[in-house]
């Protein structure tokens, strides 16, 4: 009842912890996704060479780099899509990866992860013959064993925020890019990530799609939602990115605040981004 | 020139109506036996599709020999071995001609089904396993709700047309003795001497099964063609599917006018 005044997409937050507008990095969120001395082979190819990277609550990282830099397999690596030969993974102080020497090991298992840690894929990955409305709701309904009525209920919620109530009943055949990825988006939103993963989630987009799930991605980030976002689009990076991280040949060159993107330290990182922005 | 050449033919289709219930009784074996053993096949087709992908690799290779083996015979040869070759020779007196054609069918079949079962669940993109996995579905449930629903209608034309073949194939039987359609036609045109309208009327009854099974496949693919069951406002003309749409429909309303917003 008290919702209803109010702005829908605030109201629909997942709890924020800050208030709009403010930066988050300043509050200082404790971290909630840590990753710790990452290594990944593919065969004999070394992609991922001993990453670290921190994730604060309500923080929002942006990875970008080359292509072939290990920028989209280390976010894999963080819901265990791609599972590294040796590292740390840990959310919220609980080991989910290959764990580190002379820690305590109490493991728990990819998919006990994967429910706290959404992901937004490059090519949007709808389940083709779910209508929207299943494709959001499915999930909860299948992990999380919600009864079919209150599943829907939440995931039209979702749907409303992202701005596709309208087309719960289509198919994602007949959506365009853009709103294909708002489902995605509200897709992964449903589980109530505490940490949302995007891998070039408008590299597959037409230019003029680009814009309203750039929009909804920012009022995720205004909402206080936990992101880490790679990707190629310099300028939303730099708009929203609390923390940025330049990776190059697998290993994460430089890392900083807004400030990297107009004075790097490092002389690859400059190249960078002059080249792109 | 004899008087005979010059006689006109004569089609005489007497022989077919006066031998009707021959012929029905002929062609409902021939529809039994093809669909029995298109089901049993089916059946050990999933479980041989299934074997071809487990991660266990003996399982693995096990089954990629049993197809290529039974691939491999001709479906004439493997009836006659394993009716008289297997059924008689080790005295399986349990095993009557048409359950051993039946048998016989039914292994065949379930190696062709089962390639064309492990391709159907080979197409669905890697990304839908991974957009899956990443909600926190099990295996078994991404398997279940994303992979084989997918499968399923990519494999429904293959499968369409094995079912015609088995139709087809089902005459075969004719062999054994088995008094199918084709084996009732024979001993019809032997005795009356009525050869062309009798096998004439074989001929239609195939073609008339065949096409049927035919439709029947294309009207299934269209069904489960998705479409907006909310954009133009139609009532579906199923009932379950009129059921889904007032189901979005109501929803779609409490979202809409808010009367969730707490959730």
């Amino acid at each position: 009842m008290m919702d209803r005044g109010t702005e829908p997409d605030e109201a629909s937050g997942p709890e924020p912890i800050t208030t709009p507008g403010s930066d988050p990095l300043t509050t200082g969120g404790e971290v909630v996704l840590n990753l710790r001395a990452i290594h990944k082979w593919f065969g004999d190819n070394h992609v991922l060479r001993g990453v670290d990277l921190e994730v604060r609550r309500g923080e929002h990282v942006v990875v970008f780099g080359p292509s072939g830099s290990g920028k989209s397999t280390l976010l894999r690596t963080a819901n265990l899509l791609e599972v590294p030969q040796s590292g740390s993974i840990q959310l919220e102080g609980v080991e989910y990866g290959p764990g580190l020497a002379g820690e305590t090991r109490n493991r728990r298992t990819a998919r006990a992860l994967r429910q706290r840690v959404g992901m937004v894929f490059q090519q949007f990955n709808l389940f083709p013959h779910l209508t929207v409305l299943d494709n959001v709701s499915i999930a909860l309904r299948r992990v999380k064993r919600v009864a079919r009525e209150e599943a829907d209920l939440k995931a039209a919620r979702q749907l409303k925020r992202v701005g596709l109530l309208p087309k719960l009943g289509a198919y994602p055949g007949q959506l365009s890019g853009g709103q294909q990825q708002r489902v995605a988006i509200a897709r992964s939103l449903v589980m109530d990530p505490d940490v949302l993963l995007f891998d070039e989630p408008t590299s597959a987009l037409d230019p003029e799609l680009v814009g309203e799930v750039l929009a909804v991605m920012r009022d995720l980030a205004e909402a206080g939602m936990t992101m880490v976002v790679v990707t190629h689009e310099m300028g939303f990076g730099r708009e929203v990115g609390d923390w940025n991280v330049f990776m190059d040949e697998g290993v994460i060159v430089e890392q900083g605040d807004g400030r990297i993107y107009t004075d790097a330290v490092e002389a690859r990182t400059r190249d960078f981004i002059k080249a792109v922005l | 020139m004899s008087m005979l050449a010059q006689q006109p033919v004569r089609f005489n289709w007497a022989v077919i109506v006066d031998n009707l219930p021959l012929f029905f009784a002929g062609l409902r074996l021939t529809i039994v036996i093809a669909a029995v053993s298109f089901l049993i096949a089916t059946v050990l087709g999933v479980m041989v599709a299934l074997a071809r992908l487990s991660r266990f690799r003996i399982v693995a290779v096990l089954a990629a020999g049993y197809i290529n083996v039974l691939r491999a015979i001709p479906l004439l040869v493997f009836i006659v071995f394993v009716y008289y070759g297997i059924a008689i020779f080790f005295n399986l007196t349990f095993l009557t001609a048409i359950q051993a054609g039946m048998l016989a069918f039914s292994l065949q079949y379930s190696a062709w089904l089962g390639e064309i079962f492990r391709s159907g669940i080979q197409a669905v993109p890697k990304g839908q396993r991974e957009a899956a996995l990443s909600v926190g579905m099990s295996r078994a449930q991404t398997f279940v709700t994303v992979v084989l629903p997918q499968a399923v209608r990519i494999a429904i034309p293959p499968t369409g047309n094995m079912m015609v073949g088995m139709i087809k194939d089902s005459s075969l039987v004719y062999i054994l003795g088995v008094p199918e359609l084709f084996r009732n036609a024979q001993l019809l045109a032997n005795r009356t001497f009525r050869y062309f309208e009798v096998y004439l009327a074989v001929v239609i009854t195939y073609l008339l099964l065949t096409t049927g099974v035919y439709y029947a496949m294309k009207f299934l693919e269209r069904r489960l063609e998705p479409r907006d069951l909310l954009a133009t406002g139609v009532p579906a003309w199923s009932p379950f599917a009129r059921r889904r749409q007032a189901r979005l429909q109501r929803v779609q309303e409490q979202v809409r006018e808010g009367v969730v917003a707490a959730i």
